[in-house]
């Protein structure tokens, strides 16, 4: 009933219909398909330290983020019934999944309250009770190995194309391959720009276009880094550097809710200026015109006889 | 006396052929003149023959339909699934050490448009096949070279034509081999011609990117003007690297061009295996070791090119003229050294003619030459202490069942795949992921 009714507008609209009938089939058919959301969160203790100062123009501090972050995650979940959700947490030296939509890994149920419901009950305490977990693993220091933000965008790479491309497992869990469409990644920063991860993280954009695959990323605290711009601007997503550090919830409904198929409609904001020059691998300055090594492809400011690679 | 010798070493030579095709009633008959003694002995060996294979060529015959078994339930999903994992993991077994390979590459494609492609031994025609599988070729070429050219020739009516020139655009490309009317074949193949018009639009690269001619040849024979042995001594003096995919048989002179030259050669027994020769071709190639009179040790001097870094004008930018098709356009990339506006990169700069990339186009390349480990089977469960339970990039269960399926070399029973850097377990379609697609191993993060 509901596809004779698009199919009648979808012919129409091609035709010489008014626009406003083209909107309503995009939304329509929007509304049908259920979306997938990878939330990778960015959980290195000194920055989120730093980022709790009162020093600060507007400090946050963890409790508050992550307060705000599960409002905003139990509004993707009761979006559409069908949505999927994933959360990865970005830990020092390691990368570990903290809640998934489609399977349950943990035994414990949290306890039935008449004042809350269930589905957004348990997306909250397993990822709270998970994070705490972590927090005391990590134990006491002296240095601080680097975020784990590479592992973790790899790690939901994997689990997208998992569900996006089902094989018959041999546990028999049979999973309808037409259920998922625009998957999105939401990469939440806190630090700064990693030089060692950038081949891996060009190689994650190029898979991620391969799956059709939006990264949208938001700064919350921390410079800019020039890898994630060029993340979501390769996949059409949109990046954006927190102003305003204690209306996050509101900048992440208005940017990060709405899955790409809406996003013709509802225009979200993006950053045009993206910096697409390299960086000399001798001095580190940014080239305008460089020499590239034919073999390793390393780029020098000034030309060398032999590559130093 | 001498004519029944002969006749006896005759029947020799031909008798075991006899004794198959025609069997003992037959040989009886036709032996009737002969000595009884020699019957019988070239009846015993025509029969120990028989019990092992009736012909000598099925030795190497593979027998499918054995290696599919069916599981309790009575189906086949699982036998199915073994053989495309084992195909998978095949493929992976390829050397993972980090080998110089050369990124800038000019291709030159020669297609056959001859009236041997029109033969229907392939659906729907060859012609047809080839035109689908070279589209799809081009764009992946496309993408895992995003620094090359390709350029493609036709092989018609004994000359050679040039169909698309070298572009480093894939639609440009694609657009040329789109046009199937321009493309009908007819007529003889001519390789010398082809071969020539190829090398002659690359004669003018510079040494420090690799040149190469992939052929799609049909045909069985060629109609060449000169001596072909002189062409090819032309290119393996230019180092261009000729690689045949043959659809028909192999012939002498395709195994000769692809050896002297250091390509690859192959010849396509259905559909799906020209497919797979035709994308072996996709990777770049290892560098060839260069002679060189510094000495052992002395690191070849690598050639560094001059490459531009442009800056992108965003949509919002007011339009002007671009240089190279002088359409009005906002959007577009400004050449640092000429502030011209080009379309799209990476491409030469019409202007000053400086080669502009932007940094991705780099990085696409950098897996080749940092590969990724590949994953050792996990065989044996012994000594195990800690298991995971599920695989640690994607999260599924893994089965505690021993898969019953034959294991071949390189499969795990329990579809266990171990990094060897961090010791993390990955199920088999990560596996697969993570090597032909990511190029990152997630438990490393490097």
């Amino acid at each position: 009933m509901i596809t004779a009714y698009l199919l009648w507008l979808y012919r129409s609209s091609t035709s010489h219909a008014p626009n406003w009938t083209k909107y309503l089939t995009c939304i329509i058919s929007a509304m049908e398909k259920a979306s997938h959301l990878s939330v990778i969160v960015d959980l290195s203790p000194t920055q989120w330290h730093l980022s709790a100062q009162t020093s600060n123009q507007y400090p946050l501090s963890i409790e508050t983020f992550l307060s705000q972050l599960l409002a905003f995650l139990n509004a993707h979940i009761a979006s559409k019934h069908e949505n999927s959700l994933v959360v990865f947490g970005a830990f020092p030296g390691k990368s570990v999944l903290l809640y998934s939509s489609t399977e349950l890994l943990s035994d414990d149920v949290p306890s039935l309250d008449a004042n809350s419901y269930l589905p957004f009950k348990l997306v909250d305490s397993t990822v709270v009770q998970r994070i705490m977990n972590e927090f005391d693993a990590i134990g006491e220091l002296d240095e601080e190995p680097s975020c784990a933000l590479v592992g973790a965008v790899t790690k939901a790479l994997c689990y997208i194309n998992r569900i996006t491309h089902p094989s018959s497992t041999t546990a028999g869990v049979a999973e309808d391959p037409s259920i998922v469409h625009d998957p999105r990644i939401l990469i939440l920063s806190v630090s700064p720009d990693l030089s060692s991860s950038y081949i891996p993280i060009m190689n994650a954009i190029f898979s991620a276009q391969k799956l059709k695959v939006t990264i949208d990323v938001c700064k919350v605290y921390g410079p800019d880094t020039v890898f994630l711009q060029q993340a979501a601007h390769l996949t059409n997503g949109s990046y954006i550097y927190l102003e305003r550090r204690d209306a996050l919830l509101q900048y992440l409904i208005m940017s990060f809710l709405s899955p790409t198929s809406i996003r013709k409609i509802l225009a979200v904001p993006k950053q045009d200026k993206i910096d697409f020059r390299a960086a000399c691998f001798c001095h580190k300055n940014i080239v305008d015109i460089g020499f590239v090594c034919s073999v390793c492809l390393s780029i020098f400011c000034q030309p060398l006889p032999v590559c130093s690679t | 006396m001498a004519p029944r010798n002969r006749d006896d070493n005759f029947m020799d030579v031909d008798s075991d052929s006899d004794i198959s095709l025609l069997g003992d009633a037959e040989h009886r008959g036709k032996g009737k003149g002969k000595g009884k003694a020699t019957d019988k002995r070239k009846k015993d060996k025509g029969k120990a023959k028989a019990k092992e294979q009736a012909y000598t060529w099925e030795a190497s015959y593979t027998r499918s339909w054995d290696t599919v078994q069916e599981d309790e339930a009575g189906s086949l999903q699982g036998a199915v699934e073994d053989l495309m994992a084992r195909g998978r993991r095949r493929r992976l077994l390829a050397p993972a050490a980090a080998i110089r390979r050369t990124i800038i590459r000019h291709l030159v494609l020669l297609l056959d448009l001859s009236a041997a492609m029109m033969d229907r031994d392939m659906r729907p025609t060859r012609f047809d096949l080839m035109l689908q599988y070279a589209r799809e070729f081009v764009v992946e070429w496309f993408d895992q070279n995003p620094l090359g050219q390709i350029g493609v020739v036709g092989m018609r009516a004994g000359i050679g034509e040039r169909i698309g020139e070298m572009s480093g655009n894939p639609q440009d490309v694609l657009k040329c081999l789109s046009e199937r009317t321009r493309l009908e074949p007819t007529g003889e193949p001519s390789l010398q011609n082809a071969i020539e018009m190829a090398r002659s639009s690359m004669s003018h690269l510079p040494t420090h990117s690799s040149r190469e001619i992939l052929i799609i040849f049909g045909s069985l024979t060629t109609c060449d003007p000169g001596n072909i042995h002189d062409t090819l001594d032309a290119c393996v003096k230019n180092k261009i690297r000729i690689s045949v995919v043959a659809l028909a048989a192999e012939m002498k002179i395709s195994r000769d061009l692809c050896d002297k030259t250091g390509g690859q050669f192959g010849v396509a027994m259905n559909e799906g295996h020209f497919k797979d020769i035709l994308f072996e071709l996709v990777p770049p190639p290892a560098q060839r070791a260069v002679a060189r009179a510094g000495g052992p040790g002395a690191n070849p001097a690598a050639d560094l090119m001059m490459m531009g870094f442009p800056t992108r004008l965003p949509d919002s930018s007011p339009p002007s003229l671009c240089a190279c098709h002088s359409d009005m356009k906002s959007e577009g990339f400004l050449c640092p050294r000429c502030m011209a506006k080009v379309c799209d990169v990476p491409t030469d700069c019409d202007i000053c003619g400086l080669m502009i990339v932007s940094s991705p186009h780099l990085a696409r390349s950098y897996h080749h030459l940092f590969p990724v480990k590949p994953y050792e089977a996990v065989t044996s469960m012994e000594g195990e202490s800690m298991l995971q339970a599920a695989c640690h990039a994607c999260a599924r269960i893994f089965s505690t069942s021993v898969s019953t399926a034959a294991t071949s070399e390189g499969m795990s029973p329990w579809g266990r795949y171990r990094c060897p850097d961090c010791h993390n377990d990955f199920c088999a379609e990560c596996d697969v992921f993570v090597h032909d697609v990511i190029h990152c191993c997630p438990g490393c993060g490097k």
